[in-house]
């Protein structure tokens, strides 16, 4: 080992094993999500079909599960653990226990991914093509909801083990601020435990059982809403490590200082007290929630804007400290003298840029009114490919430039091969999710193998479908291109031999310090129950109207395994519905009218 | 290291000196953005389309 050497691996040797095992699976999980993503964006603009569209559905399942749940959060559990780490300057309480988390998220995410990856065959009697959403009707396999239990408690053991080791060094520094890195950490992780009762609630109590048959029925708005009472915050469990990125990162590789550590920390504690109480506002189309709970989650989401844009101040003031310590000029001329010729800064920036734009989507989607217009279309596929697909996974693959050196002590591979991805991660969504939105708002829906319809066409009043078609599969084969381009250095750099000339392991410096924070900023117990207290407000009476009306397992739904042969039948069923239901509406208009007429 | 940024000299600017008027000009810049969005909503929202709500109701109520 070189004495002149101070990377985290030489610090922390063990840890850095941990951390590449969790960055090795996040790649994989990137590699699989990133093949099925360029399958279903051919498929669907109709330029190369290959697949059947009935298997358009585990494509879409598999695209959504393998990257917002194992790529980004076996990503964030890395450079968690770095965090903690590093900013505590003291190894984790047992290592052993540390690579039991790991491997519990292992082998839950194997087991999802096989029940899913299973419906593209016939020979097992097994699939889960429920989309990362599985609401009910729609079932999947015992074997996915499992998997999904084990994956998220080994995230909850992952913050265990963060705390412990955040409660080991308090002992022996009762005195001092609690580290920006780990205050980061453990916010996040506060916010995510009280996130993910939802979802837990709605596998254990009710999904599981009822995909066992050890239950008839389910009540689906119950686990809908369940479901985005986790579905909502899981979106900052990706984003807060990529803000955390952008504030102890992208000062330092900037060439300045963090500019202010308390309005960091007042960023985190809003995202913890306000992330879970918004999640009814991915269901302002669902009847049965009063139009006065929608109101409440709006609110409440409207008020999400303040930290990200505290944020969007915070870290431009960052950059541009660095860019005049750069000998940057100007108004606007500053920009010139930041290093842009540096991919771990680009990327970021890159992913900081696209977030500014996902901020105007994501205030449509917001908007009770004008989310009537947007809901369930192409628009809202545009507007996560913005956050989580390029603020948070640009973020991401752009830090892997520094962290992998770190945890491999190799060299990177290129640095110019790494400028040109991220540059084409930057151009490709651009013209993916530009198209996307556009699409969406002439009404083209998504999660729809063929949305193109015999004796209707969409209109286009600037364009046609078919130029928006062209730009998403072009931005589609951009996206994959650059992901060849970061797995090439991936692979390089693992190929690499041991590199003496690694920077030191180090995050930014502030030009505010803690010293300047109110001491109860670091009151986590307070946070914790605030937070606690708004999600009760927020969920306890439409969660207690929705089972008084709809019962809690439920009206006698009948489960909806998901196979072609199903459809037929449900489009009689349906069929005989309606005109049961014609029938007696015709019947009810004569009685009036008849009545009135009388 | 081979960092790019390690070439370029650097003069310290410490907490007081620092005036972040960069930040101002392009936080105003993108709020100009977003007001223009925002009355640009107004023709797609509601020039280009029927009302969203009501326009469901009237054909029903027209059928009975």
């Amino acid at each position: 080992m070189s004495e002149s050497r101070n990377a985290y691996i030489d610090a922390f040797p063990a840890e850095a094993k941990v951390v590449r095992a969790a960055f090795y699976s996040s790649f994989l999980a990137l590699a699989l999500g990133g093949v099925f993503g360029i399958i279903q964006t051919l498929h669907r603009t109709d330029v190369f079909r290959f697949i059947d569209s009935t298997d358009y559905y585990t494509v879409l399942t598999a695209h959504g599960v393998f990257l917002v749940i194992s790529f980004t959060i076996f990503f964030l559990v890395g450079i968690f653990t770095w965090a903690i780490t590093t900013s505590l300057d003291r190894s984790v309480k047992d290592i052993r226990f540390t690579w039991g988390w790991y491997s519990l998220m292992a082998i839950g995410i194997t087991l999802t991914g096989v029940a899913i990856l299973a419906g593209f065959t016939d020979s097992i009697d097994m699939s889960a093509d429920v989309l990362f959403t599985f609401y009910a009707p729609l079932q999947g396999h015992p074997l996915f909801y499992i998997g999904l239990v084990l994956f998220i408690v080994g995230t909850w053991l992952a913050g265990a083990d963060w705390f412990r080791t955040w409660w080991a060094w308090k002992q022996e520094n009762p005195d001092e601020r609690i580290p920006l890195p780990t205050f980061m950490v453990l916010t996040t992780m506060l916010m995510w435990y009280i996130a993910t009762l939802g979802v837990a609630a709605s596998v254990l109590l009710f999904l599981l059982p009822w995909s066992l048959g050890l239950i008839e029925t389910v009540n689906p708005l119950l686990t809908r809403t369940l479901f985005w009472f986790f579905g909502h915050p899981i979106v900052y469990f990706w984003l807060m490590p990529a803000y955390m990125m952008w504030y102890i990162m992208l000062p330092k590789v900037s060439g300045g200082k963090l500019f202010s550590d308390p309005l960091a920390r007042v960023v985190f504690v809003l995202f913890l007290i306000l992330s879970v109480p918004t999640g009814i506002h991915h269901q302002y189309l669902d009847p049965g929630i009063a139009e006065g709970f929608k109101f409440i989650a709006m609110t409440n989401t409207m008020f999400l804007l303040l930290p990200s844009l505290l944020t969007a101040f915070t870290v431009v003031a960052s950059m541009e400290h660095g860019a005049r310590q750069r000998g940057g000029e100007g108004y606007f001329g500053w920009l010139k003298a930041l290093p842009w010729r540096d991919p771990v800064f680009t990327g970021m920036a890159l992913a900081g840029l696209m977030f500014a734009a996902a901020g105007f989507s994501g205030m449509i989607n917001a908007g009770m009114n004008i989310n009537y217009l947007v809901h369930n279309t192409f628009w809202v596929v545009g507007h996560f490919h913005l956050t989580v697909g390029t603020a948070v996974a640009l973020t991401f693959m752009a830090v892997t430039y520094w962290f992998l050196p770190q945890v491999t002590g190799k060299a990177l591979w290129n640095r110019s091969v790494a400028l040109g991805q991220v540059v084409l991660w930057f151009l490709g969504m651009t013209f993916m999710s530009n198209a996307m939105h556009r699409g969406g708002l002439l009404g083209i829906p998504r999660r729809t193998a063929e949305p193109q319809y015999d004796g209707f066409e969409f209109e286009a009043s600037v364009g046609s479908v078919a130029e928006l078609d062209a730009q998403i599969a072009l931005g589609g084969i951009l996206l994959t291109l650059s992901l060849v381009l970061f797995f090439a250095n991936v692979i390089g750099t693992a190929l690499n031999g041991r590199s003496d000339t690694l920077p030191d392991n180090s995050y930014a410096e502030t030009l505010s310090g803690p010293e300047d924070a109110p001491k109860v900023l670091d009151n986590l117990k307070l946070w914790t129950i605030i937070a606690i207290i708004l999600v009760i407000f927020a969920y306890t009476f439409p969660l207690l109207s929705i089972i008084d009306r709809g019962g809690l397992f439920g009206p006698d739904i009948n489960p909806f395994p998901v196979s072609i042969e199903t459809i037929p039948m449900l489009a009689m069923a349906l069929e005989g519905y309606t005109t049961a239901a014609v029938a007696s509406a015709g019947e009810f208009a004569q009685a009036t009218l008849l009545g009135v007429i009388r | 290291m081979g960092q790019a940024t390690d070439t370029v000299e650097r003069t310290e600017i410490g907490h007081d000196e620092f005036d972040p008027i960069g930040t101002l000009a392009l936080i105003m810049v993108y709020f100009a953005i977003l007001v223009a969005l925002w009355l640009f909503m107004y023709f797609v929202e509601f020039l280009g389309n029927d009302p969203t709500v009501t326009g469901a109701v009237v054909p029903v109520v027209g059928l009975i």
